[in-house]
């Protein structure tokens, strides 16, 4: 029994989602070429880029595993979030990667590397970008189903109509509004995100209380409950994953950078990552409360994952439960339209780059980034809803993500300030950062090789994956034979 | 709180920095909006101008 009522909250809902659809459809008339459609035509500023960075980067995932985080590690479990906004900082200040990235005047990651590393390789960038990205984005939706099917009361058995519903009412104005679309609709996304979200922690710090949370904290995880250092779960390696893996996706996750492409200078596109950047431990240490919270209330349960939104769907009143499911679909919808659009951006600009050879007019262009957005929501249905997830949510996305964070994050770094780097070095460093993480997950679905995954664990596959791939990149770049032409452009 | 000043200090950060940016963001994100619109919108009126020139 939870205390979702389905006439007051109910309506609170509907209005939300009624709103957030008409808007995005309404922008689409703006949308006449390819470059408004991916980059808003590059006219993004800085509080939109704000609340469109923050919408993006939070969906019922986020809050899931964040949330299982707090549970599992308590407050420790918000160091990503602390590493991250650190991350982001640091690169909004000093622009770096990005301002070279930003003043370049590409749409995409890979579209960069073609000027250093060649079309070859500006290919095989975008199919590692796809391939981790689309692995990454399969579980959001069975994910968001469970925690709003749990949060609301409804049968277990509507969970995939209802998130199919859900996916195709995104992905009609994603695929007729694109990034204008993305952009309004994360803007009012990211207010009913953030109303839902502050009033829903205060009510849980005014009810639990904070000394009722330390002290759960300290029963039952003991200082490493505030210390990732000394906690059991985490240590030194855990640590050192998270800030290589936070870095690499402040610099190269294309649905971040999208904003800075489609910001209106580089200026705007720092000042968007510098503003943003303590959001990011609001987004860890939020449900992190929320899920220290569940622990204080329920006490241990069987699936830790479930534990916050089976607490909430008794904590919250009537009322101010239509405000959280509303937030919550709020974060879902602006995750998955920016998901699809930016995943759909690199098939189309990189992937399909060799199908271009001739320009393109802009309605045939249109119409194939329309059609990639309709068959990656297609694929998130059918990959979604049959993957068995074993292990922890943020370990399943932080593997899948290092598939390309790492080589991506070398490459990009390479690209812009290593001279002597070349397209062996990044076909190399490809290789060893989709190989190790690839190993590592078909390793833990074996029963024969399981246990040697579970030994070797996820950090220092992880970490190992990041190290090997700067070094494949040293290795290869320096081994490839240097053109005349290269030495001349050294010498300079 | 005393003991743990640093979680007691960056929840309640998380709280006011949020609830500030929120309401910041949604006054100058809605200007960002029409500006957008109003620039995109210019754009397209001056193209269909050179267009027809042309």
């Amino acid at each position: 029994m939870t205390n979702f009522n389905w006439l007051l909250d109910g309506s609170i809902v509907g209005v939300y989602l009624v709103a957030t659809m008409a808007a995005g459809l309404m922008v689409r008339k703006y949308v006449g070429k390819v470059e408004h459609f991916l980059v808003a035509g590059r006219e993004m500023d800085v509080y939109l880029g704000i609340a469109s960075l923050a919408a993006t980067e939070f969906g019922i995932v986020t809050c899931m595993y964040t949330a299982q985080n707090g549970y599992e590690k308590g407050f420790a479990g918000a160091t990503p979030g602390i590493l991250m906004a650190v991350a982001m900082l640091v690169v909004g200040l000093t622009g770096f990667v990005i301002k070279p990235l930003r003043d370049s005047g590409v749409m995409t990651i890979p579209e960069l590397f073609e000027k250093k590393f060649g079309p070859r390789i500006r290919w095989a960038a975008g199919v590692v970008i796809v391939l981790g990205g689309l692995l990454n984005m399969g579980v959001f939706l069975r994910t968001g189903g469970e925690f709003l099917v749990l949060v609301s009361g409804l049968d277990v058995r509507y969970l995939e109509i209802m998130m199919t519903a859900l996916l195709v009412g995104v992905a009609v104005y994603t695929i007729l509004g694109g990034m204008l679309s993305v952009l309004v609709t994360d803007y009012m996304q990211f207010i009913m995100m953030s109303a839902g979200l502050i009033v829903v922690t205060i009510l849980i710090l005014m009810n639990v209380g904070w000394e009722t949370m330390v002290t759960t904290v300290e029963t039952n995880y003991g200082a490493g409950g505030f210390n990732p250092f000394i906690n059991p779960t985490m240590g030194w390696e855990y640590v050192l994953f998270n800030l290589l893996l936070n870095t690499a996706a402040v610099l190269t996750w294309q649905t971040i950078i999208a904003r800075v492409l489609a910001a209106k200078d580089t200026n705007t596109g720092r000042k968007v990552y510098t503003r943003t950047s303590f959001f990011f431990v609001c987004r860890f240490l939020i449900p992190g409360i929320w899920g220290i919270a569940a622990l204080a209330s329920l006490g241990p349960v069987a699936n830790t994952l479930e534990a916050m939104p089976r607490y909430l769907s008794t904590a919250v009143p009537p009322g101010l439960m239509g405000l959280l499911i509303a937030a919550m679909l709020a974060a879902d919808m602006s995750t998955d339209s920016s998901y699809m659009l930016t995943w759909g951006s690199v098939i189309y600009n990189d992937i399909m780059a060799p199908f271009r050879k001739t320009r393109w007019s802009e309605k045939k262009g249109l119409f194939w980034n329309r059609s990639i957005i309709a068959f990656i929501g297609v694929f998130l249905l059918l990959y979604g809803l049959w993957y068995p997830l074993k292990g922890d949510l943020w370990t399943y996305l932080g593997v899948t993500g290092t598939i390309y964070l790492a080589s991506m994050s070398v490459l990009l770094i390479a690209c812009c300030y290593w001279r002597r780097a070349n397209s062996w070095g990044a076909g190399a460093a490809i290789f060893i950062s989709a190989a190790i993480p690839i190993t590592y997950l078909v390793s833990e679905q074996i029963p024969a090789t399981a246990d040697l995954a579970k030994t070797v664990g996820p950090y220092y596959s992880g970490i190992a994956t990041y190290l090997l791939s700067g070094a494949a990149m040293v290795v290869g770049s320096l081994l490839k034979p240097q053109s005349s032409g290269d030495l001349r452009k050294e010498a300079a | 709180m005393a003991k743990h000043w640093f979680w007691w200090f960056m929840t309640m950060a998380c709280v006011v920095w949020y609830s500030t940016i929120t309401v910041y963001v949604a006054i100058k994100g809605g200007a960002d909006i029409k500006n957008m619109l109003a620039r995109l919108d210019a754009t397209k009126a001056r193209e269909e101008r050179e267009e027809r020139e042309r």
